[in-house]
């Protein structure tokens, strides 16, 4: 172990069990209880982890959630519950609630989502869809590139964005080897799949891990949103968004090509099986599509992809396997932690002693709208929503002068925006990653075209958010 | 049970008829389907991926007229349908440039001279059928009889 991986360790761990030892008058927070000492050293050790990463970011999760029932929880260690009742302990935290964060709604929305996604790659739905939406776009360099971006958005909007982009950069790079060597155009196609995805993740309630965390604060405060309802708002702004990366992408890669051919083979599997995948992939669709008419919210649907495909096998018991649990863990981590946050009370308190009542919630909303995407582009925008949304939560509530900006969710979804918006280093987000690796980015190139699309992709968020409150969505 | 499909690819047509003949203990799990040119087996691969048949091994001739068995396993093994398929090549007749390509390009699994011993080749296309069953995550207890018993004890103690 290098030193600096020791200190990573050190300072993760280290801080925390300090926080623990600390007088409760340390905190500067009115009527602070152990227990909400102790979901602050949790928090912080969350922080942490999440920026440092001396551990895998999923397992901080699993960190946090097992943490959290030893010593918040009323079946936790008999240690730290002696106290349970006495002044300033605060209040115990049911076991079955943390617990639940694992199986929560939105974490059933999100696995219904994996299984729309893993049967259509399966059946190959997602590249023959590619085959066919390409076409239509020719082949001048220029409308090729916004075919791409068209086609992944579309699909990035239901599958992972890393897979989404792993999927078309495979279709994409073997071409870009046919590109003259000192060709610019070449960075500006392999930027174009992962801003693409980036952006097409805002554009439904499964999209994106943040967006699920988003949807789990609404449900706190009483408030959801549907899954049309979301689209309504969120398809126009990935057009809009896409557009003008476009323009930006063309600006400054310009190609020298003149015509360019990707060509994908296959053609739509007609078994049985493969076309069940088309027509259940379709009903789930329209059925979240008019949750008012038949009742059942975002999460029921989704198990229903769930059920068809296990019960027809489509989804065997080995594909189970590939299922990505730690997307799911994180963002049930996060959900335990928000949780503790706001069960203990700490939440509350905290927000009273801020004294944000004589900030001007305008500031509030761009502040948190910056640290939100400052954050995405350093770690994962998972983890960036999982740290700041409770914490924008307690300020959602307490802040009423936030009531003529479209109201106390609008600062929820400026945080999860901009952390969809983190985009522009290789270590950003995987899809980055995946891009930079095939060769033809410099990280100068993925700087340039991330914090222009991440600054004006906050305007366009703060014009979204004001249209939805306008309209009586918020 | 969904058949695993083998494809064999060949123009003499009794070489067909013996590799066929060798592999014939498969047939309980295996559907085995003959083709005499390269051009036949790709169109043969392209209409039953989209039928949803799972193609499991693909045994090859090398030199054929139009596209020799090189060209056309390289083809497969770029194609992003066919990524756990496995490919055998068997010829009497490949250069030793030929082989390379095959090794490098096709990542062919299996090198078989002609003539070939029966058992060893039968005992190859099992080993292959349960990597692909292992590769494609198919539920390897339905295609056991067809399977190679060790090759089954390592993938699942390393899965």
């Amino acid at each position: 172990m290098t030193i600096k991986k020791a200190l990573r360790y050190l300072l993760a761990f280290g801080l925390p069990i300090l926080i623990l030892f600390l007088p409760l008058s340390a905190f500067g927070i009115d009527g602070m209880t152990i227990q909400e000492q102790r979901v602050v050293a949790i928090f912080v050790m969350a922080a942490l982890c999440w920026v440092l990463e001396p551990i895998p970011i999923y397992t901080t999760s699993v960190l946090v959630i097992v943490l959290e029932l030893l010593m918040l929880s009323d079946k936790g260690l008999l240690w730290f519950r002696q106290d349970a009742g006495a002044a300033g302990f605060g209040q115990l935290l049911n076991h079955k609630d943390i617990m639940a964060t694992f199986a929560s709604p939105i974490i059933m929305l999100f696995l219904g989502g994996f299984f729309l996604a893993m049967a259509a790659t399966k059946y190959r739905l997602d590249v023959n869809l590619a085959r066919v939406l390409l076409k239509p776009f020719g082949d001048k360099p220029a409308n090729v590139m916004l075919g791409l971006m068209v086609i992944t958005a579309i699909f990035s909007m239901f599958m992972s964005n890393t897979a989404t982009t792993a999927m078309m950069l495979a279709i994409l790079v073997p071409v870009l080897r046919l590109f003259p060597v000192d060709d610019r155009g070449k960075a500006g196609f392999a930027l174009s799949i992962p801003v693409a995805a980036n952006i097409g993740g805002t554009g439904t309630p499964i999209g994106t891990p943040p967006n699920a965390i988003a949807l789990k604060y609404f449900e706190a405060q009483n408030h959801t949103i549907g899954f049309a309802e979301w689209m309504v708002f969120g398809v126009p702004f990935v057009v809009v968004m896409l557009f003008i990366a476009w323009l930006l992408l063309r600006f400054f890669f310009p190609s020298s090509k003149s015509e360019m051919n990707l060509e994908i083979k296959g053609r739509f599997m007609k078994s049985p099986k493969a076309i069940l995948v088309y027509v259940t992939f379709i009903v789930t669709l329209l059925l979240w599509l008019t949750s008012g008419f038949h009742g059942m919210n975002s999460s029921t649907v989704a198990l229903i992809p769930v059920a068809v495909f296990s019960v027809t096998q489509i989804i065997g018991k080995e594909d189970l396997k590939q299922i990505s649990w730690d997307v799911l863990w994180l963002v049930a981590g996060g959900f335990a932690l928000g949780l503790a946050i706001s069960e203990t009370g700490l939440a509350v308190h905290a927000v009273d002693s801020m004294n944000l009542q004589a900030v001007n919630p305008a500031i509030i909303l761009v502040g948190a709208a910056l640290l939100s995407i400052t954050m995405a582009n350093f770690m994962s925008h998972t983890a960036t929503a999982n740290l700041l949304m409770p914490i924008a939560a307690a300020i959602a509530v307490s802040l009423e002068g936030l009531a003529m900006y479209g109201g106390a969710m609008t600062i929820l979804l400026c945080v999860t925006f901009a952390a969809s918006l983190g985009m522009s280093l290789p270590i950003s987000t995987p899809p980055n990653a995946l891009a930079h690796a095939a060769g033809h980015t410099k990280t100068s190139d993925m700087a340039k075209i991330g914090i222009l699309v991440g600054f004006i992709g906050i305007i366009l968020s703060f014009v979204r958010i004001y249209l939805m409150g306008q309209s009586g969505f918020l | 049970m969904e058949k695993l499909t083998v494809i064999c690819v060949d123009d003499q047509p009794e070489v067909l008829n013996a590799v066929a003949r060798d592999i014939g203990p498969l047939a309980s799990h295996c559907e085995i389907e003959e083709c005499q040119s390269a051009q036949e087996c790709l169109e043969l691969l392209d209409e039953l991926d989209a039928e949803g048949t799972p193609i499991a091994l693909i045994i090859s001739d090398h030199v054929m007229p139009d596209k020799n068995g090189v060209q056309m396993l390289t083809e497969i093994a770029d194609d992003h349908r066919f990524k756990t398929t496995r490919l055998f090549l068997l010829t009497g007749l490949a250069t030793h440039q030929d082989t390379i390509m095959a090794i490098n390009k096709a990542g062919i699994d299996r090198y078989f001279e002609k003539a070939w011993d029966p058992d060893e080749l039968l005992d190859e296309c099992r080993r292959a059928l349960t990597r692909y069953v292992f590769a494609t995550g198919l539920d390897y207890l339905e295609y056991q009889p067809v399977l190679d018993a060790e090759t089954t004890y390592k993938l699942i103690s390393s899965s």
